[in-house]
Parts: structure tokens; sequence; C-alpha cells
């Protein structure tokens, strides 16, 4: 697969298709995989493909990164769950699908718990996204590379997230506050979970909004709360669980939870989940004449 | 060399003497399944095995966030009530030498121009007593930045793991004599378990050479070099590698409450965020991500060499470890070594 993604790197650069190609590369140690921009037909033994490949590597064609728009045309090397946040990016009028080559690697999961990493994929070091993946053959893309995947999701979703979801929900109103209220105090204002996030492209975010400052920037618990809580409403109806803001969390919230919950309330309510069909509006932002509440008629 | 012996039942009276005596006791524990710097109670808590905490102890003299004033705006003027701050006798037990080594730098940033109380008061009243490193991975590089597992700048104490579970206690500096005399019952005389585990001695990195990315930085004629934009342009503009950098020292103001009444707070800030240099009349020099990279690294090798003659970067791999895109610093120091 990698000598087949680095053979149509090279022609796309060749040809002039596309300016740069964003992919994996190696870290020094070879131990984590990293992106890289690949400009230049010679460089392109610098892209690989394993289970390492775990960034969601579509916040890069975001309006965050003029430098990298600069550098022109882009194909993007995009597994099927980084597929799904390109997809909303076309709907959310973000970017044309022309805008971008879409490279589609067919996947068998990725390794989130790295340390358990010894050359072979296992189910224990794999995110629950992988365990309930409908998109392991890239569903919207230019090129597909790699081998059919026969993996079929279970017909109920399992995983870690799930079953603390239900135990969550199981809980009363003030555990539940608790269990929020706690796992929320270790924020640090980083906003690693924002700017990891291909959906969180606004230029200016509501927390930077300081003319009055609509959310209080110091990490204490209400600051951290309202923050956490903003963001998590930002993304209903949008979010596809692609798990890049907890992955990249530095106090280990469980933003996983947050985000399937709200995926969850949102297929209840509109029968939608987002980042599989490109002409399909999310649904908080659309208005049909035919919508099932009455308040909005 | 070691002048005392430590083991898990005196860490454990340690850390109640310290407790009764009103301080606190801060030492790596597990939280959220990673081990962080917190307060421990017990000895229980205490982490073990770990290469080093996700966060640094830094928090703990220059917390997140603290209120410096309070303020009330009234119809004749405004009225400014400062806080005192609140330090209580602290023990920072389990820090790596990398870390350790830190502390000078925070202090030397905060009694620069002006002596900022709310961090020199609380550096006073805290013991570092750090752990020589047995283990390590592939983001530490300390001897690389002229540091190394056993290294005792800013610490206090220097302990010593040995292959029966204990410590070899060595007194650093007065202020660590001063603790071990106080704790006399504590830190037992030397015993019969002297065999000291192996320290994890990482080989400096080749290519990188501190002298020649000073002087390269000390000419500003590098402040456009596309380099910067090629080492960088994967960076997110998160805040994770400075808050989790033991020397990362920049702060906010910010004022929290109504319009007439409230307080006035001190924010950890990060120079990788985009609206950190962003002017109120809309400029930004630091407009877009490799300049404000480029700066972290400017602060790290030459704002504090050549201002306070002190280390900016003690080698300890945090930022590496956290980055979700895996930008490693020692990347960008190998590129400017050249």
């Amino acid at each position: 697969m990698e000598n087949a993604l680095r053979q149509k790197a090279k022609e796309l650069l060749e040809s002039g298709d596309v300016k740069v190609v964003i992919g994996y590369g190696w870290n020094r140690a070879k131990t984590r995989t990293t992106p890289v921009f690949i400009t230049r037909p010679a460089d392109v033994d610098k892209l690989v493909w394993n289970p390492l490949c775990v960034n969601n590597l579509s916040i890069y064609l975001t309006r965050k990164f003029k430098d990298i728009l600069a550098l022109g045309k882009p194909a993007i090397v995009a597994k099927g769950c980084d597929i799904r946040n390109i997809v909303v990016l076309i709907t959310e009028a973000q970017i044309k699908r022309e805008d971008a080559v879409i490279i589609g690697m067919t996947c068998e999961g990725v390794v989130y718990r790295q340390e358990l990493w010894k050359g072979g994929l296992k189910p224990e070091m794999m995110p629950t996204k992988c365990h309930n993946c409908d998109v392991r053959n890239p569903h919207v893309s230019d090129f597909t590379i790699g081998e059919r995947s026969t993996f079929t999701p279970p017909e109920t979703p399992t995983g870690m997230v799930f079953d603390k979801i239900k135990a969550i929900d199981a809980m009363d109103a003030s555990e539940r506050w608790n269990f929020w209220v706690g796992e929320f105090s270790r924020c640090i204002k980083c906003y690693a979970c924002r700017q990891v996030c291909s959906l969180c492209y606004c230029e200016r975010c509501i927390t930077e909004k300081n003319m009055p400052q609509w959310i209080e920037t110091s990490a204490h618990p209400r600051g951290n709360l309202s923050w956490n809580l903003t963001r998590a409403m930002h993304l209903v109806g949008r979010c596809t669980f692609c798990g890049e803001c907890e992955r990249a969390c530095p106090v280990n919230i469980p933003l996983n939870l947050v985000n399937q919950k709200m995926i969850q309330v949102v297929d209840s309510a509109f029968e939608f989940k987002s980042g599989y069909d490109e002409k399909t509006h999310p649904p908080m932002i659309v208005f049909k004449p035919d919508d099932k509440d009455d308040f909005i008629k | 060399m070691a002048d005392r012996y430590l083991d898990k039942d005196g860490l454990a009276k340690l850390i109640s003497s310290v407790i009764g005596k009103g301080g606190r006791f801060i030492a790596p524990a597990t939280v959220a399944r990673q081990t962080v710097f917190k307060e421990v109670i017990t000895a229980d808590e205490v982490a073990t095995g770990y290469i080093l905490a996700r966060n640094s102890f830094k928090e703990f003299l220059f917390p997140q966030t603290e209120v410096v004033a309070d303020f009330s705006i009234r119809k004749d003027g405004v009225e400014l009530r400062a806080r005192d701050v609140k330090a209580v006798d602290t023990v920072v037990f389990g820090g790596r030498p990398c870390e350790a080594a830190s502390v000078a730098s925070l202090r030397s940033v905060f009694t620069w121009d002006f002596v900022d109380e709310f961090y020199t008061k609380r550096e006073d009243k805290t013991v570092v007593i750090s752990v020589a490193c047995t283990n390590g991975d592939d983001a530490c590089f300390c001897t690389t930045v002229g540091l190394s597992p056993e290294s005792v700048a800013g610490s206090d104490i220097m302990l010593y793991e040995t292959t029966k579970g204990g410590w070899l206690v060595h007194s650093v500096t007065d202020k660590g004599k001063a603790f071990v005399a106080a704790h006399e019952v504590v830190f037992g005389a030397q015993s019969a378990d002297t065999d000291a585990v192996t320290l994890y001695n990482p080989a400096p990195i080749e290519g990188i050479d501190l002298a020649r990315i000073g002087g390269r930085l000390k000419d500003r004629g590098h402040y456009e070099d596309p380099i910067w934009a090629e080492l960088t342009r994967k960076c997110i503009g998160c805040g994770a590698c400075t808050y989790v950098c033991p020397t990362c020292h920049c702060f906010d103001i910010i004022d929290e409450g109504t319009a007439f009444e409230g307080e006035r707070r001190k924010n950890w800030d990060a120079c990788q965020i985009d609206m950190f240099t962003l002017h109120a009349s809309g400029h930004n020099p630091r407009d877009v991500q490799w300049k404000r990279w480029r700066n972290r690294f400017m602060c790290k090798f030459n704002f504090y060499p050549e201002k306070f003659k002190s280390t900016g970067c003690v080698g300890c791999g945090r930022c590496i470890r956290v980055c979700p895109v895996r930008l490693d610093i020692t990347e960008a120091m190998e590129a400017l070594s050249k």
C-alpha cells in the first residue's frame, strides 16, 4: 500500500495536478507518524502508511492554514473517518469537492495506545471508532489505495465509549453533573481540542471574543465547564466522532463521550449522521417546511 | 554523595510530617490513566515506574489561574485591593533532574525587572526532592542540552533509587540539608541497601550543537528564513507544548466579574495561540504560525541564554510527547545546528 501511495503521489505531483501531498511520515525514531507536506516528486518516499497514521489531516484543508492553501491545490491522504470530516467541510461550504484530491486509504483500524504497538495491530490498541467503522473502504475519494476491507461493523455499536455512555445515562442528574465537573476540572485551556478539530474552523473562536468575554478564559471550574460545553454544542450534528480532540487532550478529558452522545441525540431526532453524503446539509443549518416540530413552522 | 537513606515507610512518615505541619506534598500520582504531579496525602498514591509526569510541577509555584487583586468601580473612582500570596511550605517529590533545572529559569524571569511575589514567595517555601532517572523514552533529550539523569541544578535533595525500592539521599543545597535535619527521624542513616539502580543515560542527539544554534539565532538574518515555515508547517497552534513545558512562563492578566465588581486574575498564556500578540489596532506582528513557533524556539535558545544566562530548554521532552501532530523540537534543533 505504501508503494502504491508513493507512486500515486509522484504521479500527481509530476503531472502538476496537485502542488502538495498532505500525508504521513515518520518521526526521527520511527516510533510515531507525523504530518508531512510533500511538494517535490523526489520526496514521495517520505510518505508512510501504517496503523500509526492516526491524525485526521483534514484540518490542513481549512482556512486556518493559509500558508498551506498558498502552496496550491492539495492531495490529501485520508482514511474513511478522515473523509467524513472532509465531507462535512464540503456540506458547510468550507471547501469544494474539487478543491482537494482525496487519496482514500482502506484501513483496518489505527493504534491509539501506541505504547503497545510492536508491529501488529490488535483490537485492544484500537479506539472505539475503529471497532464500529463503516467506512474502512473510503466512501468519497478520487483514488482508493489498498485492498478492499471485508469488515462489517456490529449491528449494535460496541466498545468503551458506548458502555460509558450507558453508565452515564443511568446516573441521576446530580451524579452526572459531578462526573462532568470532575472531568472538566482538569482542563488546562490549551485548546488542543479545538486546534486539532477540522470542524473548529472559525478564525475567531467564541472564547476569543472578549467584548464582552462570553467564555471566561480562566481554567477554573466555571471557565472550564463553559468552554467544554460550548464547544460541544458547536459540534452538534457536525462531529463525526473522529476522536482527534480526545487524542490531543493532554489531560485525558473523555471528549469522545460528549461527542458520541450528541451524535446519538441527533440521530434519534433527525435520523442524520454527519460525514457520509456531501450533498446533504447537516440538520442544524437547514430548514425544511415538513419539519416534524411545530414551533419552527 | 549519598548521606542518608529513605524507604517507603520513611516516605509515608515524611508525607504525614509535612502535611501535619500545614504544608503540602506534591508527587507524581495517577489521575485519569496518566502520571501527573498532584497534592498527595499518602505514600500509596505516589506513582512508581514512571518516566516523568505528564505536567511539570511549575503549576504549584505558578498556578494556572490565580486572583491577584479585587476591584470595585464606584462613582468616585476605582478601588483596587491587592491579594496576599498564600504560600505554604511545599515539598515537590519525584521530579526529574531536567525539570528541577527549570526552577532557576523561572526565577530569573520572575525577578528580572520586577519581583513577582506570587512566584518568589511560593518558590522560597518549596523544597525540591528529585529522583535520578532510571528510565526514559525516545522523547528524552536532557544530555543534548547539557543536563544529565543526575544533574543537581535546581534540586535541594537528589535521590537515587535502590534495587530494594528505597532511595539513597544526597542533600544538595543548604535548604535541602536543613530539610533533612528537620526530619531526622525519617531519613535513616546509610543502610545496607546501597545498590543504586543503573541510571538511564540517553546519548546526546547527534548533529545538535547548542553553541551553533545560539550563534545562528543571535544573527537576526535568520528571521525570515524559509526553514521556519518548513519545520513548523504542521503546527496547529494549540498551547499544549507551552503548558506542559517546565520553563514556559507567559501569563495573561484578565478581569472577571461584573462591570462594577470583580477580580483580576493572572492566567497562563501561550505564545503559540494566534491572539497572543494581537494588538488592539488589529495588527499582529506574529501573524502566522511559523512566526509564533520561531518565537518559542528563540525564547528557549536565544532569549534565556542571552538575557539570563540560564537554560530555556531542559530536554524533558514533554512538548514532543503531548504534541497532537508530533512536532519534535529536536528536529528543529538539528536543522538549526547546520
